[in-house]
């Protein structure tokens, strides 16, 4: 019961990686180069799940998703489908609880970019897009890989909030840090300790290449 | 031509609210000189201009062209305005070669590619062997070059230059201003040059707008506002430079002076060090109120220069005096009190000594 669990590992966090990161970068830019009413009650509220208990983010997204929860009930009349008990959950569960260490890590890298440099390109004609992926971003990459690798982390342990919306079927629904705990409870200590290694494996080589990474490129030198 | 009329409340942090309230122009032929002392609002309406900040009222016009009309509800954004904006500080972009950063404001065309004409570019400002190299590898002068160069690679339809040689060394300034009127007479666009200085006001601007405390005080050419200001206030602002050419002497290093001969070289003064080769002409400027007048001749001070020198005449305006002081062949302007020249009993032909700090002197 190795590879399954390490199978929907990989898938449910590639997915949330990726939703992370472009929801994310979004955010943080907004929030970093805008002025809206209630901004930094939006960056409170999506900071929640870093400061909630996992189980608790977890029981608000079934009030919210759930077949009979806020939104979830729409869906269900609509589509007789419910995101409860599948992998997309998984999914839900790990983004909403990674998110936050995304888009603070992004928010302050971008904050720290100083604006002269974007009001440059705005004078060379370039618009706002084009500078931000070609100014803005550059400048402040390392803080947005940062966060990147520790929402990846982040994702890659999630249990909680994944066991509450997802629940704990093999194959299906069970990742790498659910099964762990499965095997530990039934006694299978070997199972146990070979999953807890890959997961620290993984771990490693994330922030090992990221450190090499934010070594190497030239744009590290200034 | 540029034209701007503009109103903008500004809120200035512990100064209470200050008012930009101007309205002047900006001729295709030659450079305009926006002069004032700091705070007066020169850099804000360099901003207002290329629409980082918007105006609360007027109007902004480049020809047949609207950027800002308050009436009309026109407000161009920054992208269609193109104005060629040289930042104080140059604000190159870190991660981008000297090529590259000019390369970026390169719009696509059919012939050469956009590095070819980038090159080209620096070639002009005689900064091509720093193509490769990135800003922080770059003297304060060569990026100043990469920023004049970016700007104008951009096919600008306004130059606004915001203190260019604020952190250039003497030796660079002169050659920079050379090129500078030499790029606005190929370009025949206006150029808006944002200083502080009289020596650079003098030697690149055709038409000077002199602001105080975001007003316009007068307009004219240099020498004419600088010589005969209109009123108290625009003399006050302007205060009075002496501007003599020079030649470079020698360096001492260690100490961190240059020596230079003023006039014909009856009269030797000791500036901050420099790079210019000795033999090399300057133009050397110091404001007359930066002199010290000493009726003895003074030891133990600070100031590099205590020169021997004998008051020629005097004009007194409105509680300042003004004196004239020949020394070795070359004559100080030197603005004082008229209890100054009470108490030291100053009249024409009374021997003095002036005091005057390395640092006071201005190269070009």
């Amino acid at each position: 019961m190795i590879w399954p669990a390490l199978r929907v590992s990989l898938l449910v966090v590639s997915v949330a990686t990726v939703i992370v990161g472009a929801l994310g970068l979004a955010l943080a830019f907004l929030l970093a180069r805008r002025e809206f009413r209630g901004k930094e009650l939006l960056d409170a509220l999506l900071t929640l799940p870093l400061v909630l208990p996992p189980t608790v983010t977890g029981y608000y997204l079934i009030v919210l998703l759930g077949r009979r929860g806020i939104f979830g009930s729409y869906l269900y009349e609509l589509t007789g489908w419910t995101v409860a008990f599948t992998w997309q959950a998984a999914v839900i569960a790990s983004t909403v609880v990674a998110l936050p260490l995304m888009f603070k890590s992004a928010r302050a890298a971008i904050e720290s970019v100083e604006p002269r440099y974007e009001i440059a390109a705005y004078t060379l004609g370039k618009s706002e897009w084009e500078t931000f992926w070609r100014v803005t971003l550059p400048l402040a990459w390392r803080g947005v890989l940062a966060g990147l690798v520790l929402s990846f982390a982040r994702a890659l342990g999630e249990f909680g909030a994944t066991l509450m919306l997802a629940g704990n079927i093999p194959g299906e629904t069970q990742t790498m840090p659910l099964a762990i705990y499965e095997a530990v409870v039934a006694g299978e200590d070997e199972r146990a300790f070979a999953l807890a290694l890959i997961l620290t494996l993984i771990s490693v080589a994330a922030v090992y290449l990221t450190n090499l990474l934010s070594r190497r490129a030239p744009a590290a030198r200034f | 031509m540029l034209h701007v009329e503009i109103r903008k409340r500004l809120d200035t942090e512990g100064r209470g609210t200050f008012t930009l309230d101007l309205n002047f122009d900006a001729p295709a032929d030659g450079v305009t000189i926006l002069f004032g002392p700091s705070g007066s609002g020169k850099t804000t309406t360099l901003r207002a201009i290329a629409g980082i900040i918007t105006p609360d009222a007027g109007r902004i016009t480049l020809g047949e062209q609207i950027f800002f009309d308050s009436a009309r509800h026109v407000n161009l954004p920054i992208q269609k305005r193109r104005v060629g904006f040289v930042f104080q500080d140059y604000a190159l972009f870190p991660h981008f070669t000297a090529e590259q950063n000019v390369a970026f404001g390169l719009q696509d065309s059919g012939g050469k590619t956009r590095s070819a004409r980038a090159r080209e570019w620096l070639a002009q400002l005689r900064i091509e062997e720093a193509a490769g190299r990135y800003p922080r590898e770059l003297s304060g002068g060569e990026q100043q070059r990469v920023a004049v160069a970016r700007a104008l690679a951009s096919g600008p339809s306004v130059m606004l230059l915001d203190e260019p040689l604020a952190a250039v060394d003497a030796a660079t300034r002169s050659k920079l201003l050379s090129e500078i009127t030499a790029l606005q007479q190929q370009a025949r666009i206006p150029f808006l040059y944002v200083t502080h200085n009289h020596a650079e006001a003098l030697r690149i601007g055709q038409h000077l707008i002199l602001m105080h405390e975001g007003r316009v005080v007068q307009t004219g050419a240099p020498e004419e506002v600088f010589h005969r200001p209109a009123n108290a206030q625009a003399a006050h602002i302007v205060g009075t430079e002496n501007i003599f050419p020079g030649r470079i002497v020698a360096h001492r290093e260690a100490e961190g002076i240059t020596l230079i001969d003023l006039g014909d070289g009856g009269c030797r003064v000791a500036a901050t060090y420099n790079e210019l080769p000795p033999g090399a002409p300057v133009t050397v400027g110091v404001r007359a109120e930066d002199i010290i007048i000493a009726r003895e001749r003074v030891t133990q001070t600070s100031a590099h220069n205590v020169l021997s020198a004998t008051i020629k005449r005097q004009f007194r305006e409105a509680g300042r005096v003004e004196l004239i002081a020949g020394s070795g062949g070359v004559d100080f302007k030197v603005s004082v009190t008229a209890g100054t020249v009470e108490t030291l009993n100053l009249a024409e032909g009374t021997s003095v000594y002036l005091l005057i700090k390395a640092r006071a002197f201005y190269l070009l």
